[in-house]
C-alpha cells in the first residue's frame, strides 16, 4: 500500500482520572480514507481516547493534530466544522424531538444562517434536502415524524449514526455504533458504515467489540490495553500477534477456527 | 398576495384574540349602557375598569412570555427574571420623575439597560448550568432587590413604600387615555407573541429548543450554545423590560414587590398553568392567574392568596402540561408531565 496522508495524529496523549491513567502515552497516526478499528477489553480507555480526539475531554498531557493542525483544547462545537463527527457508545440524541428534527438540526449546523431569527427553518432548502437524504440512508423514513424516544433501541442507534452523517464530516469517530443492537440488525449498520467510508473516501475510526466484524471491515486495527497501545497492524497481523492473543483475543477470537 | 394570507392563516388564533380584545370594551360598554363614543372618550364605568384589568393581564402576559422563552423554549430556569421587569419599571419611573428625560430617551435607556442586564447574566451563562444557573440568577436579582429597598435609595426608589408620582406622558395617561393605553398594551402583547412564534420556528429558535433538550449534544452538532443562550436572554430581557416599562406607566405606584422572587414565581406559575414552552400558554395563564386572583380577592378578601396558592398547587399537580399543553396532547397524562417538568427544572447540567 502506498503511503497516504495522515488525517489525525496524537502525540504522547494521556488522560489521568485521579491516579488512574485511562489513556497512557498514546501516539497514533490514522491514514486518510481508511477504516481503522480500535479494540480492547472493557475499560481499556477507548472511549476516553475518543473523548480526547473529539474535544469532550482535555488531555492531561500530549497533543492532537488534525490534518497537521494542533486541535488540542479546541471547543467541542468547532470540531464538526473542521470535519470531525462523533457518535456515542451510550445513545446521545434529542429524545423529545422527532427523528426528522434530530437530523435536521445536525444538518442546519453547517449553514451560516443560524442567527437569522426571523427566517422560517422549513425554507432552508439545502438543509431539508440533506435531511431527507440522510433519513433515507439510515433507513428511518417511515419513522421520520415520531419522537426519537419512542424508537426501538436499534433505530436509535441508526439515528445516532444519521446525526453524524448529516453534516458530512471527513472523519467519523464511531464508539460502538452497534452497542445493544439486535444481532440481526448489526450487519445492516456495518454495511452502511462501510458504504459511507468507501464511497466518499472518508476516514472512520471504529470502536467495536464484535471481532468478526472488526476483522472483516478494518483496514488497520489498534489494540488498546490499560490505556496503552498494545499492538497495531492489519487484521491478519493482529490476529497472528501472540501478545494480543494472550492479552485479549485468546478466548474471544481465533483466526484458525 | 400569498405572503399576506400566509401571515393571516399562520397567526389566526392570536389575530382573533386581538380583534376580540379590541371589541371587548365596546361590548361591555353596550352592556352597561355606554355608547362606543362614551367608551372611546374613557367615560364608561365598568368598561374603563375592565380595560384596566385587561392592561394588567396584558402586561403580565408579556412578562410571562419572556419567561417562557427562557424556561420553556431554551431550558433556562432563571429565578432572577423579575429583575428585567423591575429595572425597566424603576428606570422608567426615575427617568421620568427625577431626571425628567423626554420619553424617547427613557425608552432608549430602558432598552439599553435590558441589553446590559442580559449580558450580565451572560457572563455566568457558560459557567453554570441547570439549578446552579437558577441560584446565581436569584443572587443577581436579590442584589437589585436589596438596592431598591435600601433606605439610602429612598429619594430615588421610594424604598419599601414604592416609587410614587411618576409623571406619565399625557398621550398615554392611564386615567385620561385608558382606552389608548389598553390598545397599546394589547398591540405589544400580540406583536411579542407573533414575533416569538416566528423566533421559535427560526433556525436560531430551533437551536434554543435543542439546547433545552440536550445541550451537550447541541454543542457537538457544532453550535456554540452559549451564543444562542445569550441571544435568547437578550430577546427575553428586552421583552420583560417592555412589560416593566408599561407597568411603570400604568401603575400609580411602582412597588418593590416587582423586584422580588415572588414576581418571578408569578411568571413561573402563569407559564405552568398555561403550559410550559407553548407560548400561547403564557397568555392563557396570565388571564387565568389574574382573573382567579381578582375574583377570589373580591369574595374572600386578603385570605384569598392562601386559596389561590392552593388552587395553583393542585392545578399544577394534576395538570402538569398546563392548559394549552394538555389541549395539544388531547389527554391528561399526569405522570409523564411530572417527569418532563422535573427534568426541565433540573436542567440538563
Ligand atoms: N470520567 C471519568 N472519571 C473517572 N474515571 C473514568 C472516567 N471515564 C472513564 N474512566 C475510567 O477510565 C478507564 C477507561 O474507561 P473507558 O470508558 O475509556 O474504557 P473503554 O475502553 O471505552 O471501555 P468499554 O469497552 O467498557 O466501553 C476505566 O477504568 C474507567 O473506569
Ligand atoms: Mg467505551
Amino acid at each position: 500500500m502506498t503511503a497516504r496522508e495522515t488525517i489525525i495524529e496524537t502525540q504522547n496523549l494521556s488522560k489521568h482520572f485521579g491516579g488512574l491513567a485511562a489513556v497512557d502515552d498514546v501516539s497514533i497516526k490514522i491514514e486518510t480514507g481508511t477504516l481503522h478499528a480500535i479494540i480492547g477489553p472493557n475499560g481499556a480507555g477507548k472511549t476516553t481516547f475518543f473523548n480526547l480526539l473529539s474535544g469532550n475531554l482535555k488531555p492531561t498531557t500530549g497533543k492532537v493534530f488534525y490534518k497537521g493542525q494542533d486541535i488540542t483544547g479546541k471547543p467541542i462545537y468547532r470540531m464538526i466544522h473542521m470535519g470531525i463527527g462523533r457518535s456515542f457508545q451510550i445513545t446521545n440524541i434529542f429524545p423529545n424531538l422527532t427523528v426528522h428534527e434530530n437530523i435536521r438540526l445536525a444538518s442546519q449546523a453547517m449553514e451560516d444562517k443560524n442567527f437569522r431569527f426571523l427566517m422560517d427553518t422549513t425554507k432552508m432548502q439545502t438543509v431539508e434536502e440533506r435531511t431527507a437524504i440522510v433519513i433515507e440512508k439510515v433507513g428511518l423514513s417511515r419513522q421520520a415524524d415520531i419522537p426519537a424516544r419512542v424508537l426501538p433501541h436499534g433505530d436509535q442507534r441508526k439515528l445516532e449514526l444519521g446525526i453524524i452523517l448529516a453534516p458530512d464530516p471527513e472523519l467519523l469517530l464511531l464508539d460502538e455504533p452497534t452497542a445493544g443492537m439486535a444481532t440481526d440488525q448489526v450487519p445492516e449498520l456495518i454495511t452502511l458504515i462501510q458504504e459511507v467510508q468507501q464511497s466518499d473516501d472518508k476516514t472512520v475510526i471504529l470502536v467495536e467489540h464484535n471481532m468478526n466484524v472488526v476483522m472483516k471491515v478494518s483496514d488497520r486495527i489498534t489494540v488498546m490495553h490499560q490505556g496503552k497501545i498494545l499492538a497495531e497492524g492489519t487484521p491478519a497481523e493482529i490476529a497472528a500477534n501472540h501478545e494480543v492473543q494472550t492479552a485479549y483475543l485468546g478466548g474471544l477470537y481465533d483466526l484458525n477456527t | 398576495m400569498t405572503t399576506n394570507s400566509n401571515f393571516l392563516t399562520r397567526n389566526r388564533g392570536i389575530l382573533i384574540f386581538f380583534v376580540v380584545m379590541l371589541l371587548a370594551p365596546f361590548l361591555i360598554g353596550l352592556l352597561e349602557g355606554s355608547s362606543p363614543a362614551v367608551v372611546l372618550a374613557n367615560e364608561g364605568g365598568l368598561s374603563k375598569f375592565l380595560e384596566g384589568l385587561g392592561i394588567e393581564i396584558f402586561i403580565l402576559a408579556i412578562f410571562a412570555l419572556s419567561f417562557d422563552l427562557l424556561f420553556g423554549i431554551t431550558g433556562l430556569l432563571s429565578f432572577g427574571h423579575a429583575m428585567f421587569f423591575a429595572v425597566a419599571a424603576y428606570l422608567t419611573g426615575i427617568a421620568l420623575k427625577t431626571l425628567q428625560l423626554p420619553f424617547w430617551q427613557v425608552t432608549l435607556l430602558v432598552l439599553l439597560a435590558a441589553i446590559v442586564q442580559a449580558l450580565l447574566f451572560s457572563i455566568v451563562l457558560p459557567r453554570v448550568k441547570g439549578i446552579t444557573f437558577t441560584l446565581v440568577s436569584l443572587g443577581l436579582a436579590s442584589v437589585f432587590h436589596i438596592i431598591v429597598m435600601s433606605s439610602d435609595m429612598i429619594n430615588l426608589t421610594g424604598a419599601d413604600v414604592g416609587l410614587q408620582g411618576v409623571p406619565t406622558p399625557a398621550f398615554i395617561n392611564p386615567a385620561s387615555e385608558r382606552f389608548r393605553f389598553y390598545v397599546i398594551a394589547l398591540i405589544f402583547l400580540v406583536a411579542t407573541y407573533i414575533f416569538y412564534r416566528r423566533f421559535v420556528a427560526s433556525p436560531t429558535g430551533r437551536v434554543c429548543v435543542a439546547i433545552r433538550e440536550n445541550e451537550d449534544r447541541a454543542k457537538m452538532l457544532g453550535y456554540s450554545t452559549t451564543t444562542f443562550k445569550v441571544v435568547a436572554m437578550i430577546i427575553s430581557s428586552i421583552t420583560a423590560s417592555i412589560a416593566g416599562m408599561l407597568h411603570a406607566l400604568y401603575q400609580p405606584i411602582i412597588s418593590p414587590t416587582v423586584a422580588d422572587l415572588g414576581f418571578t414565581v408569578t411568571a413561573l406559575l402563569i407559564v405552568l398553568i398555561g403550559g410550559v414552552g407553548t407560548l400561547s400558554g403564557a397568555i392563557v395563564g396570565a388571564f387565568g392567574f389574574r382573573l382567579l386572583d381578582f375574583t377570589l380577592r373580591r369574595f374572600l378578601g386578603e385570605s384569598a392568596s392562601f386559596v389561590t396558592g392552593s388552587v395553583y398547587v393542585i392545578f399544577v399537580l394534576f395538570v402538569p402540561y398546563g392548559i394549552i399543553g394538555t389541549l395539544r396532547l388531547e389527554k391528561l397524562s399526569t405522570r409523564a408531565g411530572w417527569k418532563e417538568l422535573f427534568s426541565r427544572i433540573r436542567g440538563n447540567a
